[in-house]
């Protein structure tokens, strides 16, 4: 009969004790926060329980920093994953080694810079009057004046572009590396078989990493949920509210505007909350 | 004769004992620690820098000064300010004073401002701007007023005369823009927060007869407010672009890069706009007090002591030493020599033949009249900053056509000012 060791549980205990203490305490805390009246200007506050909660949703700025956050969620993991797939197999399919290593480094440098340096560029790069990406717009229209990041219609697209052309590069040189780790017999068979290019990536090849495509569908969720940098500097939410994500809007009642940081943390539980579940079953989904 | 020799010695080292003490104690360091600013940006502070030598040999210990944007510097100092108290000095102003003060986040300045200094040398308005509940909290860094700054080649060439009222301000606008070449009659700010849009569009509201609360009740929702807002949305229509989510940077940026034909904006822009380092219009710029009847955006930023940060005495005095010196006369005359005409604050600077050679009789006229027009636009009040903000985005909204009802967005505000009242 086998001794059971107990290493495992000496190596395990303490990390895990201390990621626990490190996850759970400022989520602790966030909840208690919320249930009561904290706000940054004075030291006195009360229990009010689920006012807070109640409030928000009779709050319109929140409804709308719902509504951008799912607007920004879909846009940003569903045009991540397009650009990713779509370079992913053109590299694969019309480059040859060398050159899909140059490919690679090229892609990968985007999400090497820091996000706040990454939207500081693009912010002067969507500069009506010096802007490098409005500047074929002025030479098409003769000088028209665009100006992506103050209308409403374009500027969360504006932002979402700077979020894809970081992870969708990155993630194209993933998916470029999957592709070559698959077996080529089923790929020779589908051309034996006289199917075309996009027939061997939409039912071989694809079909094949469905399950690291998911996975880097869900790293890329998560990562979008924590844009607040990229948003802040290149339109603050604005503009009015356009781009108010609820992270960004929770950051404004607690430490811009107001000094609510009882509301605040009520958004962030709210938001934990809707995160937690939505997840949940996407993953329940995914797995069915 | 021993005796007497021990009585000579024992006195002699007394003496020498005192002397020492006193020389030590007179030598004693003020700072034991590095002071740790919070500010923004400012070329002042830049050149501060330059002299950090002198403060440690002043003091005893240096400074580090971290800087942040506006906003930025805003949110983060009442974040830290609130609760960890990381900085020995935080960079206030005019719409932040009252709430740092109220909530006892800085301490009266005079209290370690070392009277070597001389206080009383600051522009008496921008003491004014420093002064809430009876007491002084900050030393100014920079402060004033608004000046109209004009291209006079471009209204020249259009036949138009500089706006003396707020009507030929109207009219004249729309006449000087030309898109075509790149000329814009205007630049105001969009870009939400109380010392942002707000700042620009609250002398359209005072000057419209507007006022903000009439004792606990507010009264800002009235035809005065829709007016004001009214007449900003109509001259936003020739501001330069990028201006619309833009607040002080893009907006003086659009004018110095020769954009601009017009501008109403605060004072250090007529500085900006002489010196051939920041402007590209040198030479071919105006200067009047603004339109009337718009009122200058009386202002004032500056340097106060924290009160987490210094608990005790002896560190209020090192960040007082500090302010004191980083104000002083011999670094106001320093920035002055740099041509950092947005960085002079005190009268005996302000009122000096070098002054007057650097800068011109007409600027200097102009400053000394729109002196007379300049007032405190905003409700000085803790919660100044909240309703300011609040009406930030509302105008932002209304500015960039997110929304359209002015109307609906002032009772918005007041619904939110009454909420404010009642909390009180």
């Amino acid at each position: 009969m086998r001794r059971r060791s107990s290493l495992p549980v000496t190596f395990l205990v303490p990390t895990l004790a201390i990621l626990l203490v490190l996850s759970m305490v400022p989520t602790l805390y966030a909840v208690v926060i919320a249930l009561q009246s904290r706000e940054l200007s004075t030291t006195g506050y009360s229990w009010v329980w689920f006012s807070n909660f109640a409030d928000l949703f009779a709050d319109r700025r929140f409804l709308n920093a719902v509504w951008v956050s799912v607007k920004w969620e879909i846009v940003t993991v569903v045009a991540t994953m397009v650009a990713a797939i779509g370079l992913g197999v053109l590299m694969f399919e019309v480059a040859g080694p060398r050159l899909r290593n140059f490919y690679c480094l090229l892609f990968i440098i985007p999400v090497l810079l820091p996000r706040v340096s990454a939207a500081f560029v693009w912010k002067f790069a969507y500069h009506p009057l010096y802007g490098i990406a409005t500047y074929p717009y002025r030479l098409l229209t003769g000088g028209l004046i665009f100006d992506p990041l103050s209308k409403p219609g374009t500027a969360l697209f504006a932002v979402a572009s700077v979020d894809v052309w970081q992870w969708g590069l990155f993630f194209a040189v993933i998916v470029l590396k999957l592709l070559e780790t698959l077996p080529p017999q089923p790929i020779e068979a589908a051309r034996l078989d006289h199917a075309r290019r996009w027939q061997i990536h939409a039912y071989v090849t694809l079909p094949m990493l469905k399950a690291p495509l998911i996975s880097l569908m869900f790293v890329k969720m998560i990562e979008s949920l924590r844009s607040f940098d990229l948003i802040y500097v290149m339109t603050r939410g604005g503009p009015g509210v356009a781009t108010e994500t609820l992270d960004m809007y929770a950051f404004s009642q607690g430490f811009i505007e107001s000094g609510k940081v009882s509301y605040a943390s009520a958004m962030a539980v709210l938001m934990m909350i809707a995160t937690v579940i939505t997840f949940t079953m996407l993953w329940k989904r995914v797995q069915a | 004769m021993n005796s007497n020799r021990l009585a000579a010695s024992l006195g002699a080292a007394f003496v020498l004992t005192a002397s020492v003490s006193t020389a030590a104690l007179a030598q004693a360091p003020v700072c034991s620690a590095p002071v740790k600013v919070l500010a923004q940006p400012r070329d002042g502070l830049t050149l501060l820098e330059d002299s950090k030598d002198e403060f440690k040999k002043l003091s005893g210990a240096g400074f580090q000064i971290d800087y942040l944007n506006e906003n930025d510097r805003r949110a983060k100092s009442r974040a830290d300010a609130s609760t960890v108290g990381n900085y020995n000095v935080y960079y206030v102003d005019e719409a932040n004073v009252a709430l740092f003060a109220s909530s006892g986040w800085i301490v009266p300045l005079t209290d370690y401002y070392p009277a070597d200094y001389d206080y009383a040398d600051f522009d008496p308005g921008r003491q004014k701007v420093a002064t809430y509940d009876g007491k002084v909290w900050f030393a100014p860094l920079t402060g004033g007023g608004d000046l109209m700054v004009y291209r006079k080649d471009v209204l020249e060439a259009a036949g138009i005369q500089p706006p003396k009222t707020l009507d030929e301000l109207i009219a004249d606008v729309p006449k000087l823009t030309n898109a075509d070449k790149g000329m814009y009659g205007i630049a105001l700010r969009g870009a939400r927060g109380s010392g942002a849009n707000v700042w620009r569009w609250m002398p359209f509201f005072k000057a419209y007869g507007g006022k903000w609360f009439d004792g606990d009740k507010p009264a800002f929702n009235s035809d005065a407010a829709v007016k004001a807002t009214e007449t900003y949305l109509k001259l936003f229509k020739d501001s330069a672009p990028g201006t619309q989510t833009g607040s002080w940077d893009e907006s003086t940026g659009a004018f110095l890069s020769g954009q601009v034909a017009i501008l109403v904006e605060s004072t250090p822009l007529s500085g900006m706009a002489v010196d051939p380092k920041t402007s590209q219009v040198v030479g071919k710029v105006g200067f009047l007090p603004p339109p009337s009847p718009l009122p200058g955006g009386g202002y004032g930023h500056g340097l106060a002591i924290g009160t987490k940060a210094n608990a005790d005495d002896a560190a209020k005095k090192c960040a007082g030493l500090f302010i004191a010196w980083a104000t002083s006369k011999e670094n106001e005359k320093r920035r002055l020599d740099a041509h950092q005409f947005g960085e002079l604050n005190r009268t005996s600077i302000l009122s000096s033949k070098e002054f007057a050679d650097i800068y011109g009789a007409d600027l200097g006229q102009a400053l000394a009249e729109t002196g007379k027009v300049t007032a405190v636009n905003f409700w000085q009040d803790p919660r100044w900053p909240d309703l300011g903000d609040r009406w930030g985005i509302i105008l932002e909204e209304l500015v960039t056509g997110t929304r359209t009802d002015i109307k609906g967005g002032l009772n918005e505000l007041e619904a939110y000012a009454n909420e404010l009242v009642k909390k009180k």
